[in-house]
């Protein structure tokens, strides 16, 4: 796997004395890190597909809560392509106050590598600093994916995900909000391995 | 030598509704049961019968002799459920006990009847402890099941003995209606002039056996001792519960915790002594003013220690609302299933199981474990139907996902959006969804899948287009050739 910064070629979090190294960070690519024991926020048409990302570079069970209709449309066909689907269990709240439950005490256990919530409304500062809590108890990484507006929070980072033109699996990265500092956007490719198995590696390709 | 200790509960239907408080047993009551076509009374009270009702009578006839006659139909469940209520109440005098379904118990009472002092003395004794709940029973001692059951149903007296070793003549004088055969076959005795049992046994077996069948001769060798008819208990099942009642009421989380916390130990060390593990666990909380209060929880693997129960309970312990306190609870294990001991620590596969195990147990508990769900492959070429939810908790092989030979969008929707064509086209060029115009950049398609023709649901062909928009999302086109309007529809979208 490997990734190429933009020109200024910033690293987020992973050199930054600031970061809790508690739970260590998590690399993707060479120059993206995301730090374990966080809860991260993305935003943007792909906020789905960094979260699998994400997913797949790490090891165990994955989590994802959501609301009815958005959950319903997750397609576990696709998601192969990143995670294998046995290890996804999905947890449909029937509102936003139980998903917000279900998301907290997923962070908090222990086990569970990453947890992804999916919201319409993003989380407040209450909201996040609870998450942020609860995750560094466990080391947990913690997805929030936001499809309205995002809110002022106590979040670690904030992506904004969108596809690029590039080819069929590729986006444009940004990272819009670092409490670490460094902020940038990277444009990112799936290509399938060689082998027709479902690693994909990450290729390199020039940021906009 | 074999004792056989049969109780008859003539009135079993009548004594649950006395033991109930029904006001109505007061007075003339009878408990009615659907037999040759028609509701008929079957058991009466004391005032009934004075009245002049007899069983039997239909229910038209009874009102007619006696107008303020108020009945009930029968209720086999409830009565079946009391049975086995008693037959437990039975261990007190045997170990071995058997239904004699619908209204009477086997005891088998070899080597017990020095506890009580005597043959006589016992069945005495039984008669008295079930007049004590208020329940009538007549009892009859023999050597084998046949005699006593007999002896208990057509001998009038309350408690009624066969000499060990003195069945047979005992018996001569009861009817042959005492020997339990068919109704057919009591008439047909009857007709040829038989009347009690003592006159079966000077005809010979064989002549019996030739013109009535073996039915006779067998129920009659049984009756005897002759042909071995063992009294056989139900098997017992082992039953993880616990229940506490308190002197007091009490109202306080921390000593509901408390007891909770006792409950959950002694069911648990059932648990782990049958080898098992329970997925449900049910607390009843009766409620000093408001009644019972059921509180269950699930688990997602069958569990079989104290603290993860106490903690799935915090949460519904803490919602349960007691104005006056609670003196009464009950803990029972449902789902019992046997458990797979492992060696902890050195299995670090085990315990990730065990973790997401309890995080869906917790989960389950609070959004439903309806609501907890896992993905499943499914063999078909449809889009919609390649997969399909189940929920965490079940049981089930696990199935691998095969890589699929194309593209699926990673959000399907199952059902799928109709867009609004701005400029037509194949896929339309431009397109409203979602409050939003889209333009076409590429397209590439369409694939063609056809109709499961095995089921007959939507049998149309479909054709989808994977469209990558000027604006950037990449979507699903999904159109159904051949229909007259051309209508386009978004059925996913791409990452």
């Amino acid at each position: 796997m490997e990734l190429s910064s933009l020109p200024h070629g910033v690293t987020i979090g992973a050199n930054d004395s600031l970061c809790p190294k508690r739970h260590g960070v998590l690399t993707l690519g060479d120059t993206i890190a995301l730090a374990k024991g966080r809860v991260h926020e993305v935003l943007g048409e792909s906020a789905d597909c960094f979260a699998l990302t994400v997913a797949a570079n790490l090891k165990g069970p994955v989590i994802w809560i959501g609301l009815g209709r958005d959950i319903a449309s997750l397609n576990p066909c696709a998601v192969q392509d990143f995670i294998d689907p046995l290890r996804l269990t999905i947890v449909e709240a029937v509102s936003r106050q139980e998903a917000l439950w279900s998301c907290e005490q997923a962070l908090r256990a222990q086990g569970i590598q990453c947890v992804i919530l999916e919201l319409v409304r993003g989380i407040d500062l209450k909201e996040s600093r609870r998450f942020q809590l609860a995750a560094e108890e466990s080391g947990t990484i913690g997805l929030i994916l936001i499809s309205g507006r995002a809110h002022t929070s106590a979040a670690d980072t904030r992506w904004h995900c969108t596809p690029s033109f590039d080819g069929e699996m590729s986006w444009d990265w940004a990272c819009t909000k670092s409490r670490h500092g460094g902020l940038g956007t990277w444009r990112v490719k799936w290509t399938e391995g060689k082998d027709g198995s479902n690693t994909i590696h990450l290729v390199a390709t020039a940021a906009a | 030598m074999v004792r056989i200790l049969s109780i008859w509960l003539p009135r079993l239907p009548l004594d649950r509704l006395i033991r109930k408080g029904d006001p109505r047993t007061n007075g003339s009551f009878a408990i009615t049961a659907e037999r040759k076509n028609a509701a008929r009374l079957t058991h009466l009270t004391a005032t009934a019968r004075q009245a002049g009702l007899a069983p039997g009578l239909s229910i038209p006839d009874a009102r007619a002799i006696c107008p303020d006659l108020l009945t009930e139909p029968a209720n086999p469940t409830w009565e079946a459920a009391l049975l086995k209520a008693l037959a437990r109440w039975a261990d007190q005098l045997s170990p071995r006990v058997a239904l004699d379904a619908p209204e009477g118990l086997l005891l088998d009472i070899s080597g017990c009847t020095h506890l009580f002092g005597g043959e006589a003395a016992m069945g005495a004794h039984a008669r008295q402890r079930l007049g004590d709940i208020q329940i009538e029973g007549r009892i009859g001692i023999a050597d084998t099941k046949g005699a006593a059951r007999a002896l208990a149903r057509f001998s009038q007296q309350p408690v009624t003995i066969a000499p060990a070793g003195r069945t047979s003549e005992t018996m001569k004088a009861l009817p042959i209606a005492a020997l339990n055969l068919s109704d057919k076959m009591v008439a047909e005795l009857r007709q040829t002039g038989l009347k009690t049992i003592g006159q079966l046994y000077a005809v010979k077996a064989s002549e019996l056996a030739r013109r009535f069948g073996l039915e006779l001769t067998t129920a009659l060798n049984r009756l005897r001792g002759h042909a071995p008819d063992p009294i056989m208990p139900a098997p017992k099942k082992p039953s993880f519960a616990a229940r506490m009642s308190l002197p007091e009421p009490v109202g306080y989380l921390a000593d509901i915790k408390n007891v909770l916390g006792r409950l959950a130990a002694s069911v648990c060390q059932r648990l782990i002594q049958e080898q098992k593990g329970a997925r449900r666990f049910e607390l009843t909380v009766c409620c000093v003013n408001s009644g019972d209060h059921l509180l269950s929880i699930g688990f997602a693997r069958p569990c079989f220690e104290p603290g993860p129960i106490q903690q799935q309970f915090a949460r519904a312990l803490n919602d349960l609302k007691l104005d006056y306190g609670a003196d009464w609870f009950r803990l029972a294990a449902h789902y019992v299933e046997p458990i797979r001991l492992r060696q902890m620590r050195l299995h670090t596969e085990a315990e990730a199981e065990d973790h997401i195990a309890h995080t869906i147990s917790t989960l389950g508990n609070r959004v439903g474990f309806d609501h907890v769900r896992r993905f499943q492959s499914y063999d078909s070429h449809l889009p919609d139907r390649e997969f399909f939810q189940i929920e965490a908790v079940a049981k089930t092989a696990q199935t691998s996902w095969q890589p699929r030979p194309r593209k699926r969008p990673l959000r399907l929707f199952q059902i799928p959006e109709r867009v609004r064509t701005l400029e037509p086209d194949r896929p339309p060029k431009q397109f409203e969804w979602r409050y939003h115009t889209y333009r076409t950049a590429k397209a590439q398609g369409p694939e063609r899948l056809t109709p499961e023709w095995w089921r007959d649901s939507d049998n149309r062909i479909r054709d989808y287009w994977r469209v990558q928009t000027e604006d950037g999302p990449r979507l699903w086109l999904l159109n159904f050739p051949g229909v007259k309007s051309p209508d386009w529809f978004v059925a996913g979208r791409f990452p």
